[in-house]
């Protein structure tokens, strides 16, 4: 489904944030990535859908394949098509209502009548709990309630793979657990999920297979057993003292 | 002395053209917001050959008296084009007018576009949606409202500022006044009530923002 060839970034020019990436995620892994603060696992995440653009190397989802050398827009546009995004600041549209931020692209781009948007817009409300406020605006909406629409609004595409970038880090502790049960219920209708937490816990409970990222490598691949249980690498033992201790 | 009389007299003498004072602010606001709009986004996208153009078109009628502007225009280039030559002093006011409120709208709406976090175009890229869908959809309807009050304020300027088309003989209110001082001599009454009018115009547009910022703020 995913396939990272030698994927690099420098943002400078000088230093690389992420030094020759491989990696190939298959169709319905669930893959968490986990790693200390700057280590490059958002900007990973953003050079999936070329929301950052790589430097060097290849990317594939689906059956769109993309160099970081030689491409068009028009290709950016296709890979972006396979997948969709939660951000951390959930970035919702701001003058629009929960249901018009979720139909948002169903009308812009996959040109469906205001109709048929607004009947898959409810059952998306209804997915994520948010029936209730389908015409409330992005400022009269907590921040667990926000990021629920940025579900919402992600899975309106129908992505191949869904990108999580560090969904619960910007909300308050008790607001954490309904975005999470909303996440592992999409997870368990069989998506096929990046996601980029620090919640360890929950990458345990969801993921079929953990990266940690150190410097800019992916230092340590595996089944959330082999990655939490039984580290090996020094730098993930540590990362793991620190975060679950 | 105050002749009480003569003033209600000349009063809807002088209101009687209203219409046209209006009727030029609203035609000149109209192309002013499109001209705005479209420059914002120039200075907002830095379009490669286009940009340097704008700043220059922004330095130029910011940088001269509209007055100057306006002479230039109607009287320095009817001697090189036929089509100024030719043109009503009217539709030279308003043309006049609509660039120069332009480029002040410009500036008002730049800053509402730099406003729009970049997090929520990230958003619409991530979704799919093209630049100009984006810039039309989620970027615009956000920076107007962030510009509001400062294109009320360029509204109001725009208003006040057609007060000049009498100097290329347009009879708006201020023409009209002037040539009945010219008759009279009863400048007193005259532009008082010349004064009351436009300052009726100000707060009947001052109170219109008043009542779309509520509505706004309903909104979101
Ligand atoms: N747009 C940018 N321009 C320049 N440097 C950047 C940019 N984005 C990220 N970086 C740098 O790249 C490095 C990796 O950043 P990145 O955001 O990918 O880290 P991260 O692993 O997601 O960290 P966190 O856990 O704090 O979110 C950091 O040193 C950061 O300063
Ligand atoms: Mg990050």
């Amino acid at each position: 489904m995913i396939e990272i060839r030698d994927l690099r970034k420098s943002f400078d020019g000088r230093t690389d944030i992420l030094k020759d990436i491989n990696i190939t995620i298959k169709k319905g892994e669930i893959v968490a990535i986990l790693g200390s603060s700057g280590t490059g696992k958002s900007t990973l995440l953003r050079c999936l859908n070329y929301l950052t653009k790589p430097t060097n190397g290849s990317i594939r989802i689906g059956t769109t394949s993309i160099d970081a050398k030689k491409h068009t827009k028009k290709d950016i546009m296709e890979l972006r098509s396979h997948s969709a995004m939660v951000f951390q600041n959930y970035n919702l549209f701001k003058n629009k209502t929960a249901m018009e931020n979720i139909i948002e692209a169903l009308i812009c781009i996959n040109k469906k009548s205001k109709k048929d948007a607004q009947r898959i817009g409810l059952q998306l409300l209804e997915k994520v709990g948010m029936l209730d406020r389908k015409d409330f605006y992005p400022s009269k909406l907590s921040g667990g309630q926000q990021q629920r629409i940025g579900i919402a609004r992600a899975l309106a595409v129908e992505p191949e793979v869904l990108l999580f970038d560090e969904p619960t880090s910007a909300l308050d502790p008790e607001l954490v657990g309904e975005v999470l049960s909303t996440i592992q219920k999409v997870a368990q209708e069989g998506a096929t999920m990046v996601l980029v937490t620090h919640e360890i816990m929950f990458a345990r409970k969801i993921a079929t297979r953990i990266l940690f990222m150190a410097e800019g490598t992916i230092v340590a691949d595996g089944t959330p057993e082999e990655i939490l249980d039984f580290p090996k690498d020094e730098r993930l033992k540590r990362f793991l003292d620190y975060n679950v201790n | 002395m105050f002749d009480l009389s003569y003033f209600f007299g000349v009063f809807p003498v002088i209101a009687s053209k209203l219409q046209v004072t209006l009727s030029l602010t609203l035609t000149a606001a109209i192309f002013s917001i499109v001209i705005g709009v479209i420059i914002a986004v120039i200075g907002y996208y830095k379009i490669c050959f286009l940009y340097p153009i704008t700043r220059f078109y922004l330095s130029i009628l910011r940088g001269t008296p509209l007055v100057a502007q306006l002479y230039f225009f109607y009287y320095g280039l009817a001697r090189v084009s036929e089509i100024v030559l030719n043109m009503k002093p009217l539709t030279a006011v308003a043309l006049v007018l609509s660039l120069n409120t332009g480029a002040f709208m410009s500036e008002s709406i730049r800053g509402g576009l730099l406003s729009v976090d970049s997090g929520q175009k990230e958003a619409a890229a991530m979704l799919g949606m093209s630049e100009l869908q984006t810039i039309k959809r989620i970027v615009l309807p956000q920076a107007f409202r962030v510009s509001l009050p400062s294109l009320f304020n360029d509204l109001i300027n725009l208003l006040k500022a057609t007060s000049l088309a009498f100097m290329l003989g347009v009879r708006d209110i201020m023409g009209q006044a002037k040539s009945e001082g010219a008759q009279s001599f009863r400048y007193f009454e005259i532009y008082l009530a010349v004064m009351i009018i436009y300052w009726i115009l100000v707060l009947g547009f001052s109170h219109f923002h008043k009542i779309m910022d509520r509505k706004c703020m309903d909104m979101y």
